[in-house]
């Protein structure tokens, strides 16, 4: 063995290639990848909890977890891990046995798949799909009904109507999630995460700062987070589909929405804000060794963490929208102004700027999206004043019915 | 960037744009504007228009609108314009007969306009689709709006499940559709119906079995036995003018589909679907017209007689390989059945004063002494419909019965003869009750001039038919050559 | 095993997976497990997709048929039945007719296969490219995508199926929104 190669490898993030070049078979290296992706993501959910924790005590003017593991708590959610694994599984008498067993295996499952496509650092991806984006989609849009099953199996009203506010606002909120992607698929003209990744010499953000925005809200419904968790109001439907979990199960539920929301972190960093780019320091060669590897990995982590942040951030900010406010907000605003966006951007992009130099094309298609979204807000504050939303249609035609 | 704007002769598909664009416009249109006359008149308007441009296109060669390797997706020849005509007067049949009745019954809806529209696309798409994949596109934008069409009524139960039935019964035959299609692909490695025809050989089982799914395919939409099942409940429970407008532009779409698919793509299995046609044809004959006889309500009986006449149609195609005006025939039959048809609905249109009543046999009791105008005209339906001379019904199934004749089909012929005299007993017993009985029936006759324009429309192409089908077989024939590989050689 | 390659291997569990899970859509007496054995049916579709090389069709099953309809059918049940105890009798009076038919259908479409398979002429574009380039599966989604473009391919049934489904959506909101001058008719 050499070491010095095994070294260089680390260096590189080229595990996969030092072992196979020592004659590892490729479904054993293969296997020690998909093992390590998946331990990495569920050990840093276990930070992300403390990290939370900390950040919201910290915007509410609080200390937050600080006994376990020296001043900072640090070790307050290994802590709380340890103590739900050891806790006795109590199965509720009148559950439907194998939805209500499944479900917490397959959110998890689930949300570990779609990982399988983010590319952490050049060269380093699981899986380089010409799919990517819509295999990420077709796997979220699964992990809903994980949502039916634990409502169904738990036999419990609460967790029934918790199920269908969560497939009701996921299935709503796909669809702007779906056509604001479109548009740096688009951009890119590729749905390989990799592609997208190469694609932005500018960060889509700055290109079409709209459709970022969109993706974003969309994300934070499709997460179920604030303002968006009606899923788990504690006030209206106790905990939602996952009251009747205890133990480890609710633990893999309690998993699988913090994986989500780091993973909707890294998407947003891989489709809109380049991914492991940054200013070209993800291809720096220092004598022969590739350490832009590395340097690109930690460029990632830095800017999923800083998305995470402002996820953080908004929950400890805004409060929880209405049922119907939310499904009004995504079927008569994001939806259509996506639609106008895909088509504005698509005509602009093919008819006008075809031959145009990056920046420049850039420039326009930013101005573009400021544009649609003012003339949107400016509409929509006009609609306002002439006082015609104050009622929402649904609840009108039901009063009138009764 | 090698971008070029693609040239497309869009002249081909030009009444179907008219027509898809009337309904995309009057769906905006629904947003500003709540009131119904205005869709009646901008689709009365769309449908003649599509119609004026559809007949100007007779006799003309557009070339290709677009080619997929050498075999375009979509074609327009006489064969198609000829057609798309008969679909379109259908729709104005439909629309004039309606104007009336949807006011009365409280059935008129914006809706109901826009998905007339989209069927009707669908419609002239069957008759124009060299595409098995654009022919099943084509049936469902043909099926789809129709089964939202026949529970127009939706506080009515009966339309209800007319809707559902159809709907049911309709999902079920599409998947075997598809079914063939697929195994047509299996066979053929083509869905261009030319390059089917290109590559198929005699005899190839899987083809065989790939034509048998796509006729029962067919024979569903077009209400032949032992695929009829939908048909009465269908025609019963959904709204008259929808029965008028599914009886004819469902049934015509359907065989303009199963004659260009069956002639053009599959006369390597000539042999194998002519004698299985011919087959369903008498089945369908038989039970039609017989189930026919035992028939109280106008509508089930209609809809039998639907399914009779289909089956008088089918002769025609099933003698499409041994005679060579066969096809034409059934274009003529097709023509005539539309103007009865039409005709027929429009007075039990004219009779329904409450939805759903004055549909029974009994209503007509004493129709002549009432409104005499409206039962002479029924009369001449009835006749036409049995098949008695000087009406269209009778010359359309004169060349039927001639193509049998010529095709060797002689039992094909006597059975169709022979069934005709049968259903002479049901559609006259109509008459009699006009004409024999008093009534006691104080309900108001609802002939607006729309439904009067349309009934006369009706009775003109009737009777024309009747009196000189000479010119008319010869548009007819006409409208086919060229169209069909089968003909080329008969 | 068998003389079987893996891959023949992995299609029987597959198949037989989608097939057993399809037996029990029908047999299930609990319309909801019904449903999540279509689900567990309609996953099957998709990776014998994936084995075919097919990841788009693969991933459109998954969005469309689990994500969406399979959801569909769940809440129409949900919505129309008991909620809790959704039980129903799976077969009526017709189960042997459809048994019956059902067979012979199979013995019929086994038969056509077994027999004549594979039964594509000499002269036909798929027995022309039997070999397909992994250039154009990795390249396919964008094939794809120009194809439903592309006048010279599939740009019409396209269109017709975008109006269709147009249609369709217009029609379904006909039948569902709420009509209050009529519930005295």
């Amino acid at each position: 063995m050499d070491i010095m190669e095994l070294l260089k490898s680390l260096l590189e993030l080229d595990l996969g290639g030092y072992l196979q070049s020592v004659g590892t078979a490729v479904w054993v290296i293969n296997l020690i990848g998909v093992l390590n992706l998946a331990t990495a993501c569920m050990i840093i959910v276990i930070f992300l909890i403390w990290l939370e924790r900390k950040v919201i005590a910290r915007m509410q003017d609080r200390i937050g977890p600080n006994r376990v593991g020296g001043k900072y708590g640090l070790l307050q959610s290994v802590a709380d891990a340890t103590k739900l694994l050891s806790k006795e599984l109590i199965t509720p008498a009148g559950v439907d046995r194998i939805p209500y067993n499944v479900a917490p295996v397959l959110i998890v499952v689930a949300s570990l798949l779609t990982w399988a496509v983010i590319p952490l650092a050049p060269g380093v991806i699981g899986v380089d799909l010409n799919i990517a984006v819509f295999f990420v989609l077709a796997i979220s849009s699964v992990s809903v009904v994980t949502f039916l099953l634990a409502g169904w199996g738990s036999n419990n009203k609460y967790a029934l109507l918790g199920a269908f506010r969560a497939v009701a606002q996921m299935v709503s909120y796909e669809v702007p999630m779906i056509v604001s992607l479109l548009v740096p698929i688009l951009l890119a003209r590729s749905m390989s995460t990799v592609d997208i990744v190469e694609a932005q010499g500018i960060p889509f953000i700055v290109v079409v700062p709209l459709s970022a925005l969109i993706f974003f809200i969309s994300a934070l419904a499709e997460t179920g987070r604030t303002p968006f968790d009606l899923l788990e109001a504690d006030s209206e439907i106790v905990a939602g589909f996952h009251i009747e979990y205890s133990g480890m199960k609710f633990a893999m539920f309690f998993l699988a929405e913090f994986l989500g929301t780091l993973f909707m972190s890294a998407f947003f960093v891989v489709i809109y804000l380049s991914g492991y780019r940054f200013f070209g320091v993800e291809e720096l060669m220092i004598g022969g060794l590739h350490i832009g590897a590395l340097l690109g990995f930690i460029v990632f982590v830095v800017k999923v963490f800083l998305v995470y942040f402002v996820f953080i951030w908004i929950r400890a900010t805004l409060p929880r929208v209405r049922i119907d406010q939310l499904l009004n907000f995504n079927w008569k605003f994001l939806v259509p102004l996506s639609l106008v966006l895909l088509l504005t951007v698509a005509v602009m992009d093919k008819l006008f700027l075809a031959d145009a130099a990056q920046i420049p094309k850039a420039a326009v298609l930013m101005v573009t999206n400021i544009v649609v979204g003012w003339v949107t807000v400016e509409l929509l504050r006009r609609r306002d004043n002439d006082g015609q939303t104050a009622v929402s249609p649904i609840t009108e035609e039901a009063v009138t019915a009764h | 960037m090698d971008f070029q704007p693609p040239i497309i002769n869009l002249l081909i598909v030009a009444p179907l744009l008219i027509t898809m664009g009337a309904g995309l416009f009057l769906m905006l249109l629904n947003i500003f504007c709540k009131r119904d006359g205005v869709y009646y008149w901008l689709t009365l308007a769309a449908i003649a228009a599509a119609l004026v441009q559809n007949v100007a296109m007779w006799g003309h060669e557009y070339g290709t609108f677009i080619a997929r390797g050498s075999y375009p997706m979509v074609v327009s020849d006489n064969f198609s314009v000829f057609l798309n005509s008969i679909l379109l007067l259908s729709g104005i049949g439909t629309l004039l007969i309606s104007r009336n009745y949807l006011h009365r019954t409280k059935l008129e809806r914006p809706e109901f306009y826009m998905l007339m529209l989209f069927s009707l696309s669908g419609m002239m798409m069957m008759g124009m689709a060299n595409d098995l994949i654009l022919v099943f596109v084509a049936l469902e934008l043909l099926s789809i709006p129709l089964y939202i069409m026949a529970g127009l009524a939706v506080s009515r139960d009966d339309s209800k499940e007319s809707a559902m039935k159809y709907f049911l019964l309709g999902a079920f035959s599409s998947g075997i559709f598809v079914y063939g299609i697929a195994l047509i692909y299996g066979a053929t490695g083509a869905t261009a119906l030319p390059a089917v025809y290109a590559v198929l050989e005699a005899g190839s089982p899987l083809a065989m079995a790939g034509t048998a799914f796509l006729m029962v395919g067919f024979a569903f939409k077009i209400g032949a036995v032992p695929f009829h099942m939908w048909t009465p409940d269908v025609y019963e429970g959904a709204p008259t003018v929808v029965t008028a407008f599914m009886s004819v532009g469902a049934k015509v779409a359907g065989f303009a589909a199963l004659l260009r698919v069956f002639t053009v793509a599959l006369p390597a299995m000539s042999d194998a679907w002519m004698g299985a046609l011919a087959l369903i044809a008498a089945l369908t004959l038989i039970i039609g017209n017989v189930v026919a006889l035992m028939q109280t309500n106008i509508k089930r009986m209609l809809g039998y007689s639907s399914i009779a006449h289909a089956g008088y149609l089918l002769i025609g195609v099933a003698a499409a390989g041994q005679h060579s005006e066969a096809v034409g025939s059934v274009l003529l039959y097709m023509l005539a059945y539309l103007f009865t048809t039409m005709g027929a609905f429009g007075v039990v249109i004219a009779l329904e004063h409450k939805l759903g009543e004055g549909i029974m046999l009994e209503d007509y009791k004493g129709l002549a002494k009432r409104n005499p105008w409206l039962s002479a005209a029924m009369l001449v339906f009835m006749l036409s419909l049995t098949g008695v001379p000087p009406t269209g019904g009778f010359s359309g199934k004169f060349y039927i019965f001639r193509s049998a004749v010529e095709a060797n089909l002689w039992w094909l012929a006597i059975i169709a003869i022979m069934t005709s005299v049968v259903s002479g007993y049901y559609y006259l017993r109509v008459v009699f009750y006009m004409y024999m009985f008093d009534g006691d029936r104080t309900e108001p006759v609802y002939a607006g001039t729309a439904l009067k324009t349309g009934l006369l429309i009706a009775l003109v192409g009737t009777l024309w038919l009747g009196f000189f089908p000479a010119g008319w077989f010869e548009l007819a024939y006409k409208a086919v050559i060229g169209t069909t590989q089968l003909l080329a050689g008969g | 095993m068998f003389g079987l390659e893996f891959d023949q291997i992995f299609f029987v569990l597959i198949a037989a997976v989608t097939l057993g899970f399809s037996v029990l859509v029908v047999t299930m007496r609990n319309l909801f497990h019904a449903a999540l054995a279509l689900m567990v049916a309609f996953l099957g579709v998709a990776v014998t997709y994936v084995t075919l090389g097919a990841g788009f069709l693969a991933m459109a099953q998954l969005l469309v048929y689990i994500g969406a309809i399979s959801i569909l059918i769940i809440f129409g049940i949900m919505m129309t039945r008991r909620i809790m105890s959704a039980e129903e009798e799976p077969f009526n009076g017709q189960a042997g007719l459809a048994a019956f038919t059902a067979v012979i259908f199979f013995a019929f479409t086994t038969y056509v296969f077994i027999n004549y398979w594979p039964a594509v002429p000499a002269v036909s574009p798929l027995a022309m490219a039997p070999e397909v380039d992994p250039a154009m599966i990795d390249n396919s989604v964008v094939l794809l995508g120009q194809a439903f473009v592309n006048p010279n391919a599939y740009v019409l049934p396209f269109e017709v199926a975008s109006v269709m489904l147009l249609a369709a959506l217009v029609g379904s909101v006909f039948i569902a929104k709420p009509r209050i001058q009529e519930a005295e008719a």
